[in-house]
């Protein structure tokens, strides 16, 4: 009796223990993009943090019910962190969902950029993706059918000039993109260097964008290869207009937030976190396997990322949305629905 | 050594549990990582436990009629029957010897020239990839025969619960009655429990399942001859296996149609027909186990794009550990491809061993009342099935699919038939896609 006390204190004190540790929730499955980044991030972070981080993945459809559990429910605790990524940010935008950035402390995030290739384009693209790839698809448009009058112009372009292929993964895409299959294809700038570099060129970065006047400016990983500096080389003239707006907007909350940590509101435990993020941010080891995620860029901490929601959610406005949801709906035909 | 043995004996462990398989076991690794010394270690515990699992989940598959992993329910066609006449250990024995006799000549093929294979990829695309899903479709309804019907409407029913989450071309909700927890599509345990493992369960419940017949000798060296004897099937089932491996996304179970198909297909008029416990039927699908997952290896190592499941999860571990598959730069570590060999081969001869071993043993479990394990069982299979979320739904989605699955046992509806149609489904209606956007619309 006495020993199978002894074992359930045990038991019991195990699963304290257990519960004492961090959570940090992805809303992929383990293997996806963002969770392999995620699993280096709290790898590095724990050591900071002096306190494990358990990794809890909640996958779902377009990666919406992990991100939602976090909003109704995980973030109450105050030792759990959420992992955002890019698609979120687009299926905030069109989409119904719970969570809302604004409701979070943000403790950091990378300030990313995707970088299109292409093979051999000349009139036709025939690229390849989902709905986290619409401001591929827009800077895509914009880029081969320049500034145009009206949006039912840019669909008339758009069906003339691009082939979206719909239902590949990112592997079958790289594959497809080898064989020729495709002629554009786009990655995360490590990946790219990987998977697409020798099978051909950049085309354009969608470009990172500034803690400066919040501006998009050149990937330095790519100078000159910004989506703005080969637009004006191909049409000498700067981009503009409606779609061009919602583009930048969508882009924005895909590429600002594509991979980054959130607390609940007024979380006490934020400011440790911040602090462990800091932290881990100066140590050389962890910058290095970081990087050799997704590549050299700088990080949004703290407050900054902070600032960064702010501004997206004063560029959404209703008429910018109204363009977004028309090239979802009638152009890409994805569902979307309006919501401001 | 000790990462090899330790990877074996969790192989083991997990390919042993109904329903289970190399992916959640793998799952599971991620909270223990930190234990190894270094990233090799790891690598080669990391391959044992495949290698290792993929041997064991066998035995769920002829023992108990409930498939180890979603790649071992073919097996289960002859497997099963075999078990129930007393004779798992001929079953198990041959098995083993095909799978493993495979794991290795493929383990070796791929490790030691996954770096000359690349080019191959050139010559396969989206119709190739869809032309095989088809064939496997084909190949689970018409391999019953005169009652190519049952399987027919098996597949129907596993395709309606594949439709099930949200439209790929639109991105808007399918058949989930406004349900969230649907939108991400059904789970694959909770099916696969339903239908193969529930209605097993809930016939030695009632009373209707009858004991298998005892077990009155061993026919474990009859068992290996029979694979040494039917080598040219064994073989042929690991060069599907090991094709369908090499093409990324189609997964085990596709392999082990494809591969049961044909036998049936190569074999004419059997002294004993297939699906009543033909041991060729065994010897051909399992063949195809061990070299599917040897070949899954290539596209993951070379490209980073992850050749099944499973891959994906070895992917994600190895990232972890700081190995990089898909980068150039691992071409010039030879250590980390001495220790995918090492792991892969060791933990494939040495589960053999033991479960050669120990196999007379473990077989007498079909010689124990149902009454004794099938709570154990029972109980796996619930823990399997709740993985997911671990909430309510996961519980009520077994339940729902628990009933199906003993209405489709009593009306005799091609079980496999159903999961396959699940399983494949969801890419098969990709593939259509892609084909109908690049080339007809």
């Amino acid at each position: 009796m006495k020993k199978l006390l002894l074992a359930s204190a045990i038991l019991i004190l195990g699963v304290s223990a257990a519960k004492a540790d961090y959570t940090m929730v992805i809303p992929q499955k383990p293997g996806a993009g963002t969770s392999q980044w995620a699993s280096i991030i709290s790898k590095h972070l724990e050591k900071h943090l002096g306190e494990k981080i358990v990794l809890k993945h909640i996958p779902g459809a377009r990666d919406i019910p992990g991100f939602n559990k976090f909003h109704n429910d995980l973030r109450f605790d105050e030792k759990t962190i959420m992992v955002s990524h890019g698609g979120n940010g687009v299926s905030f935008l069109t989409e119904k969902v719970d969570y809302n950035y604004l409701d979070y402390d943000p403790i950091g995030g990378m300030n990313l950029t995707i970088v299109m290739g292409h093979k051999n384009l000349k009139d036709k693209a025939i690229f390849a993706g989902g709905s986290g790839n619409v401001p591929d698809v827009m800077a895509l448009t914009l880029y081969l059918c320049g500034n145009l009058t009206s949006l039912s112009d840019y669909k008339k372009c758009y069906e003339d000039k691009i082939t979206f292929v719909k239902g590949m993964s990112g592997g079958e895409r790289r594959m497809a993109y080898r064989r020729g299959d495709l002629n554009v294809t786009r990655e995360n700038p490590a990946a790219y260097k990987k998977h697409a570099q020798e099978a051909g060129e950049v085309l354009f970065t969608h470009g990172v964008t500034s803690a400066q006047g919040f501006k998009i400016v050149d990937d330095p990983n790519h100078p000159n290869k910004s989506f703005i500096k080969q637009f004006v080389e191909k049409w000498g003239e700067q981009p503009r207009g409606n779609l061009y707006e919602a583009y930048v907007l969508v882009k924005s909350y895909r590429d600002t937030l594509q991979k980054a940590l959130w607390m609940n509101k007024n979380n006490p435990n934020t400011a440790k976190v911040r602090v462990a993020l800091e932290s881990m941010l100066n140590d050389p080891e962890a910058v290095k396997d970081i990087e050799r995620s997704v590549g050299k860029y700088d990080w949004w901490k703290g407050e900054e990322l902070f600032d960064v929601v702010n501004k997206l959610d004063s560029m959404t406005t209703k008429e910018v949305l109204i363009t977004l949801v028309y090239w979802q709906k009638e152009v890409l035909g994805y569902n979307a629905i309006l919501k401001k | 050594m000790i990462e090899l043995i330790g990877g074996v004996l969790y192989g083991l462990a997990v390919g042993l549990i109904p329903t289970a398989g190399a992916t959640t076991g793998l799952i599971i690794l991620f909270s223990f990582l930190y234990i190894f010394p270094d990233p090799y270690s790891a690598l080669i515990f990391i391959m044992a436990v495949v290698a290792a699992s993929t041997t064991a989940d066998t035995f769920s598959s002829v023992l108990l009629g409930i498939p180890g992993a979603n790649s071992s329910a073919a097996t289960i066609q002859d497997g099963y029957p075999l078990a129930q006449r007393g004779k798992a250990s001929l079953a198990l024995s041959s098995a083993i010897t095909s799978s493993t006799l495979n794991g290795i000549l493929w383990g070796v093929l791929v490790f030691c020239f996954i770096r000359q294979l690349d080019f191959v990829y050139l010559y396969v695309g989206t119709l190739e990839l869809w032309i095989i899903n088809l064939i496997a479709f084909l190949c689970v309804v018409f391999v019953l025969g005169k009652k190519w019907y049952l399987g027919l409407i098996g597949l129907a029913l596993g395709i309606v619960f594949a439709l099930v989450g949200t439209n790929p071309v639109t991105n808007s909700a399918r058949l989930t009655f406004d349900w969230e927890y649907l939108k991400d599509g059904l789970q694959l345990m909770p099916i696969i429990a339903g239908v193969f493992a529930i209605p097993e369960i809930f016939d030695a419940l009632v009373g209707n399942k009858k004991p298998y017949k005892k077990a009155t000798k061993s026919y474990v060296k009859l068992g290996i001859y029979a694979t040494f004897k039917n080598w040219w099937i064994s073989l042929k089932g690991g060069i599907f296996g090991a094709i369908i491996g090499f093409l990324p996304g189609l997964g085990g179970a596709v392999a082990d149609w494809i591969a049961y198909g044909q036998t049936v297909a190569s074999v004419k008029n059997p002294t004993i027909p297939f699906g009543k416990g033909n041991i060729r039927g065994v010897i051909g699908c399992e063949g195809a186990n061990n070299a599917q997952k040897a070949t899954s290896m290539i596209t993951t190592v070379l490209f980073g794009i992850p050749g099944a499941p499973f891959a994906a999860i070895v992917l994600a571990l190895l990232m972890y550990l700081n190995i990089e598959l898909g980068d150039p730069s691992i071409f010039e570590d030879q250590q980390l491809f001495n220790s995918m060999l090492f792991g892969f081969l060791g933990g494939t001869i040495i589960v053999a061993i033991i479960l050669l071993l120990f196999l007379n043993k473990i077989c007498y479990i079909t010689n124990v009342p149902y009454k004794y394990y099938f709570p154990i069982i029972f109980i796996l299979v619930v823990w399997s099935c709740v993985q997911y979320t671990g909430g309510w739904e996961d519980y009520l989605l077994f339940a729902i699919f628990s009933v199906i699955g003993i209405i489709a046992h009593k009306l005799h509806i091609s079980k496999p038939a159903i999961i396959i149609g699940f399983i494949l489904f969801e890419r098969f209606e990709l593939l259509s896609v892609q084909l109908l956007t690049r080339y007809i619309l």
